[in-house]
Order: C-alpha cells, then structure tokens, then sequence
C-alpha cells in the first residue's frame, strides 16, 4: 500500500477511537462540562 | 517558590468573580469538581518573591447549611482537611452594600477555625451610598483582617495579598459563640469528640456529609445519653442559629457602620420602574432580544465570509503544494473544511457570549427572572427558569445545570426537560446556511434584514415549545411539595470590562476546542467513508461513466465527465449506500440521503451537520467553490429543482428546531436527574415530533 | 398580618415565620423576626412581592409571603 493511504487510516482509526473513547468510556472521569470541556453541542 | 492555598467564597452577586480575576488575571483555569458538574474555577496570584497563591474560586454561596449542589462543593471543601485543595487561608468577599448578610458567611467560615480575610467589594461606593466603616474596630469585632478593594478601579489589592501572604497572623478563634441555642445538645458533642472544632461537628451533622472518619451516625452514638435530633428539631435549630449569628452580627455592625438611607436610591428606583413595568418592561426585554440577534447576524456576516474564503484558498493551496495522493485529498477535502467549519461560527458565537454577559453582569437578568415569574409560574415553571433558557441559546449543558439554583423539584425538572427546545448556538450554524440558501437577503421596510427576522422567529419558535411543552408537563405531572421562590434583586451595576471578556474568551474557546474535536473527528471519519468504496461500481468509476456516456452517444465537456464520476463514486462509495438506505425515511421531509446522511452525524453535535456537508460535497470537487456556493446548486434528485429550496428549508429549519439531537445534553440530563428515563423521555419524544412537524410542512409548501 | 397584606412603601418589622415552610435560605437573606421589612410595589406588581429587608433587595412570591407575620411601623395613614 502507498505511504499516504497508510497515513490516511491511521488517521481514521485514530478519529473513530477518539469518538468511541468519547461517548462511551469516559464513564470513569465524569469531567464533561460545557462551555468549559468538551460538550459537543 | 511556596504555595499556599487560597479559598474564595461569598454571597451571588458580590463580585466575587470580579475579585478572583483581579487577583489572577489570565492566569486561571476552568473545570470540574470531579464526578460532578460543578465548575471549578483556579487560579495562580504571585504574592512576593518567595510566596505564589494557588487560588480557589468556590461557588457562590448564602451560608454553610448547603441547599444545593454548587453550595455542597464550598462545604465539602472547608471541612475536609485531607483535600489537596484544602485552604491555608479563606478570603470572604463581600460587598459593601450587603455586608450585613455576607457576614453570616463570614462568622460562619471563622467558626470552623480557619484564617479568614474578609475583602470588602466595591469600596470605590462607599461614599455614594453614603457608607462610613470603622474598620479598626470591625476588626477587633470580628477578630479577623478586613481589605477594602475594588475590583472596578483595581483598589486594594496590594493589601489584600498582603494579608494572604501574612495568613499566619490572623487569628483562628472563632467570633461568634453560637452554642447557646442548645446547651446540653452541644455539650454533649464536646463530650464525645473533645478535640474536634464543635462548629464542623455540628456542620457534619446537619448536612449529612460524610468525611472518612468523621461522620453523622457514629458523632451521635458514641455517647448513651445523646440523643440524636429529628430533622424538624435540625431545622429548627439551624434557624436558630441563623437568627443568632445575626445577632451577633446586628451588635457588630451597629458600633461600626454608618449609614446614609436616603442617598442614591434613585437609579435603582427609577430604573425597575422602567424595566419591571407591565407593559415596557417586556417590550424592552423583547426589543433586546431582537437587538441581540440582529447584531448576530449582520455583525458577523463579513469576518465570516472572510474566514469561508480563507478555507477555501488554504484547501486549494494545500492541494497545490503538497504531493498528490490520498493523504493530501484527505487534508484539502476532510480536515481544512472541517476546521473551517467551526472557526467560521467563532464570530457569532462570541457575540452571542458577549450578549449573555452584558445581560448577567448588569444586574439585568434578575429583572427578568422577577418580571417573568408570574408568566413562568402558570406553565409550571419559575421565574428562575428564565436563565437555565436564556443560556440555553448559549449551550443546553450549562443551561441544564443553571437550572440548580431553582428550589422546587417539579419546576426544576420541567426546566430540565423543555431546555433543548430553545435554540442553542449549535444550532445557529445550520440555521445560518440555510437561511441563508432559501431565504431572500432583502429588508422590510428597508431596515430589518428578511433573514435576521427568520432567525429570530426561530429562537421564538424554539422559545415558545419550551412554554408549550412546560405546560403539558405542568398538566401531567403531580405536584407534591409546596413551592417557593426566592432571588435577590442586585443593584444595577456597569458591567466590567475583563469580566465580560474573560467570559467571552473562555466560552469561545471551549466551543472551538471542545466541539471542534468532535467535529474534526466526524470529518475525517465520513471523507474516508466517501473517498472509498466496497465493490468494483466504487473502484472502476471512471469506467463505467465512460462506458454509459458512449452508449448513450453524450458529448460533454471534460469538466461534466468529471463530476458525473465525482457523483457515481459518491454514490457507490460506503457513505453512499448508508444514505440510500436511509433515504426512504427522510425523502418524505424533502431531503436526499447527503442530508440524510449530515442528519444522523448531527447527533453528536448538531453543528456536525455543515461540516458534513461540506466534506460529502467537496470530495472530488476541483475548484475552490464554498460550502454555500455548492449546497445552492444541488439538485433534489426525486421532484427536480434545487435541492434547497423554500419547502426543503423550512423543513429541515423546523427539524432542526425541535429534534432532540446532542449526547452531551442527554448525558447531562441523566445525571441532574439521576435516571434514563428523563433523557430517554426527551429523545424519543423530541424526535418524532420534529420528525412529524418537518413533514407536514415540506408537504405542505412543496 | 403578613407581609402579602402590607402596601407600597410601607414599613414594618418582622413578628413570626412559619417555620415549617418558610425556607432557610429566606433566613440567611435576612428575612428573620426583628427585621424591618419594606414593601415596594413598582407599577402595582403583586406577584412576586419586591421587598426591601435590612437594605437586602430580593422577591418572593404572594404565597410565601402569606407565611411571613409583621406589624407595621408607619401606622398613620396607611391602615387597613
């Protein structure tokens, strides 16, 4: 595979483990505010 | 360099904030208390050479007896010694003109045995109120060290971080004996704990806190003939208490404080006359409204086309200079948009902040709170409702969380529930873009912009379901404890400059920061989905676009061959087949499956939408067109005509203004009210009605 | 009498409060027996009741006030 193609799915998997990481695990640090943190409205 | 900590507490409304950003400048943070939504705010104040302060701006507070949440965090704090933030030192902010009641706190505060400062706030008023203080011998009253500051005209600060720096001098004693209320009850607490300060005890007791070691159940049994109070009896004797300390306080005061009653009553007077009227009061509340989205929108509408073609260039450069493959296409047609995407609301966004704190720091917002309680009240709401929905237009999460300081369950949780309709700023950047492609950029009457005067149907509109909603809850919902209602009405005071910027500052920046994430992420996740495909229609595009034009004999130029493949490919591409097969729900609201497809990523963050759509269309454009420019010549692909259109609009505008579509709102209902079912509730809900609205209406003016 | 019954301007001290279902909050504002407490009635507006108590400004609703006994100061013109 090409250099960029691989740069372009590190890159992706890194958005989507960002995402999941977001949403769903951060059960154990409850430091979500908005206006301060992320708050993603 | 040592570090000693810093606490600041006092009343709402005594310029604390103010004091704590005189002391730290820009040199602060914002976050959480863990575990709870509480905002933490901290920050460093250089004493001496030798001495650094780590300051603690606790959230304001009437007294120690908590009542809420916010007031939870200050007495946890003060009475937990193993805290790392744990005080050297608590400096008491009060403000001139309240001193009477801010020393409640204060007598309250020293009780506990800690070094306490009392600043006194907006000193450079004194004299117009015709205040005159004795400080020496309030002083010696008190048993403590008093500052005379002014965070307006930064006043007495030198001599506030002195005394910090000096802590060591002050005395701990307590100031005010309070166990006269009943001998024998606190009698017996020194019995039982011998070398526990009496006054924590008794804090422990009445609020139920539990500290390691020291906690309610085990300080009451530890002695046979201690006899635990009912909650009544606490309550009663919590009064008692308060009534003592004024006591104390009202024989403090009396030798030391002077006061001229008649002077400069009039601006308070003549304004509420004014701005509590029947009639004018709402008009001018209307009118400011009106004036706030106006500015909104016609302010801001040059730095953002400027920063809409500034990302256009830089995509097109990027595209130039940088090697040609797919990493690059990934930054000129995924990221550079996405970014763009969100810086380009920055302007809109800050003004609206700009606004809100104008409104908080004047000392008008609570005379809308007193002039719409009686209004709120008859849809099951409080007067106190008005903040938590005004924020709302702010961000819902902080808006939900506003909510606390409303004293009833049923009115706070109505609250909590009808937030999301209001209109948050995430909204504002789909309602912008498509207001501004089917709503004609022309004035009535010369003066008032067509497209402002939607947008501000729209904040009424989302206003007006609050109400609606809150009524029909009002309706269902059974009432069991009697309501009350309580706002003190602050003098009106000329907003100060670094406060109202430092809120700008920080709210803009926690937009860009922490939505920006989000957004960024969606971006590049939906351009690689677009950008590839699962089967030979995906990957021999070219192709078959050629095959199909020879075998319909079509002569066309080279610049429609390409973006007829640009087409095919996004079709055939992963993103293309979960729009198509989500399409049969959304046609019916006059959307194609690339709105269909922004729709659902909205879900993380309504302002996804724009990004997603500029990512969906950009891929395999080749010149430098905006977003707007190439959502304008879409073509709906069922009845023809421009894809956005009047019908379309209006349809995805009311979709928008009634769906319930952020997980961070959800999340932060669930934890204000402890339990799925409300966030669940407001969901599905939400959803369908905006679902049901956007249909009638795109069948209707289609 | 209560606060709910007192009219514009007028003056009086705080006698007793329901101590059940007045909130302590109310207390620690300063709305205890002893304390003088003024009515101000902008543009007649009822509900809620703008009081000045001890130079504290802060509105409660006609209910709550009902819970809260005064007698007057300034008994000369203005009695019921």
């Amino acid at each position: 595979m090409e250099f960029q193609e691989v740069l372009v799915w590190i890159t992706f998997l890194a958005a989507i483990s960002f995402l999941l990481k977001k949403f769903f695990f951060k059960k154990k640090k409850n430091t979500k505010i908005c206006g301060q943190d992320e708050c993603g409205c | 360099m040592r570090q000693i900590n810093v606490a600041l507490v006092g009343n709402p409304n005594t310029g604390k904030t103010s004091v704590f950003n005189s002391l730290t400048g820009l040199n602060q943070k914002v976050g959480n208390y863990p575990g709870i939504t509480v905002e933490k705010k901290e920050g460093v104040c250089k004493l001496s050479r030798m001495l650094k302060a780590h300051i603690l701006d606790l959230p304001g507070t009437y007294s120690l007896n908590a009542s809420s949440l916010d007031e939870d965090v200050a007495i946890k704090l003060l009475l937990n010694k193993n805290d790392k933030d744990y005080p050297d030192v608590v400096v008491v902010v009060s403000d001139i003109e309240n001193l009477k009641r801010n020393l409640l706190l204060f007598t309250q505060i020293k009780d506990l045995g800690l070094p306490t400062i009392l600043a006194i706030n907006m000193a450079d008023r004194m004299e117009k109120k015709g205040i005159r203080i004795d400080i020496e011998a309030l002083e010696a009253k008190l048993n403590t060290k008093i500052a005379l500051v002014s965070a307006r005209k930064n006043l007495g600060f030198d001599k506030l971080k002195e005394l910090i720096s000096n802590y060591k001098m002050l005395s701990t004693e307590s100031c005010c004996e309070i166990t006269h209320i009943d001998s024998a009850y606190f009698e017996n607490l020194e019995k039982a704990y011998p070398n526990q300060n009496i006054y924590k005890l008794w804090l422990i007791i009445n609020n139920d806190v539990n500290f390691g070691d020291l906690n309610r159940n085990p300080i009451e049994n530890k002695t046979q003939d201690f006899t635990p109070k009912s909650k009544s009896e606490l309550k009663h004797l919590q009064q008692k208490e308060v009534i003592a300390r004024y006591l104390f306080i009202n024989k403090s005061l009396k030798a030391t404080l002077t006061k001229d009653i008649n002077a400069a009553k009039g601006l308070r007077a003549s304004l509420d006359r004014l701005l509590i009227h029947k009639f004018w009061g709402y008009f001018i509340f209307a009118l400011i409204l009106l004036l706030i989205f106006q500015a909104i929108y016609n302010w801001s509408a040059f730095p953002m086309d400027l920063i809409d073609l500034g990302f256009a260039n830089l995509s097109e450069l990027t595209k130039q200079h940088l090697p040609d493959g797919q990493f690059t296409r990934l930054i000129a047609e995924g990221i550079i948009p996405g970014i763009g995407g969100i810086v380009i609301f920055v302007p809109q966004i800050a003004l609206l902040f700009l606004f809100i704190s104008l409104l908080e720091e004047s000392g008008y917002m609570s005379r809308v709170v007193f002039l719409t309680d009686r209004i709120m009240k008859k849809f099951g709401l409080s007067g106190k409702s008005i903040v938590p929905l005004v924020s709302g237009t702010a961000c819902a999460i902080p808006a939900v969380m506003a909510s606390r300081n409303i004293e009833n369950w049923k009115e706070r949780l109505i609250t909590i529930l009808v937030i999301p309709f209001t209109t948050c700023s995430a909204r504002l950047p789909v309602y912008l873009i498509i207001i501004s492609l089917v709503i004609p950029d022309e004035n009535l009457l010369g003066f008032l912009n067509y497209q402002g005067l939607v947008l501000f149907f729209l904040y009424f509109l989302g206003f007006g379901m609050a109400l609606f909603s809150a009524w029909l809850l009002h309706l269902i919902m059974k009432n069991s404890k009697k309501t009350y209602f309580v706002i003190e009405m602050p003098d009106y005071k000329l907003p100060i400059f670094k406060n109202v910027v430092i809120t700008v500052v920080d709210k803009t920046k926690s937009f860009v920061f922490g939505a920006g994430k989000i957004i960024l992420a969606i971006s590049i996740i939906l351009w690689v989905l677009a950008s590839y495909g699962p089967n030979e229609k995906f990957s021999k595009a070219e192709q078959i676009v050629n095959e199909e034009i020879t075998a319909e004999n079509l002569t066309l130029s080279a610049e429609e061959v390409n973006t007829k493949i640009a087409s095919h490919k996004l079709r055939y591409s992963y993103i293309g087949y979960m729009g198509k097969a989500i399409e049969p729900v959304v046609q019916p609201l006059g959307y194609d499956w690339k709105i269909g497809i922004a729709v659902i990523t909205s879900f993380a963050a309504r302002e996804v939408f724009v990004g997603t759509l500029a990512t969906i269309y950009s891929v395999g454009s080749e010149n430098e067109e905006t977003i707007k420019q190439r959502m304008s010549k879409e073509v709906n692909p069922v009845i023809g005509g421009k894809l956005f259109n009047f019908a379309s609009g209006i349809s995805l505008l009311l979709f928008y203004a009634f769906a319930m579509q952020c997980m961070s709102t959800l999340a932060v209902v669930k934890r204000e009210t402890n339990t799925w079912k409300w966030p669940i509730l407001q969901l599905v809900i939400m959803s369908a009605f905006a679902y049901v609205v956007s249909l009638i209406a795109f069948q209707l003016l289609k | 009498m209560s606060i709910a019954d007192l009219k514009s301007g007028q003056k009086a001290i705080i006698t007793d409060i329901s101590a059940l279902t007045i909130p302590l909050k109310l207390l620690e504002m300063g709305c205890l027996p002893g304390s003088e407490v003024e009515v101000i009635k902008i543009n007649k507006i009822k509900d809620p009741l703008y009081l000045n108590i001890n130079e504290t400004y802060l509105a409660i609703r006609l209910e709550t006030a009902r819970d809260i006994l005064v007698t007057t100061l300034n008994t000369s013109d203005e009695t019921n």
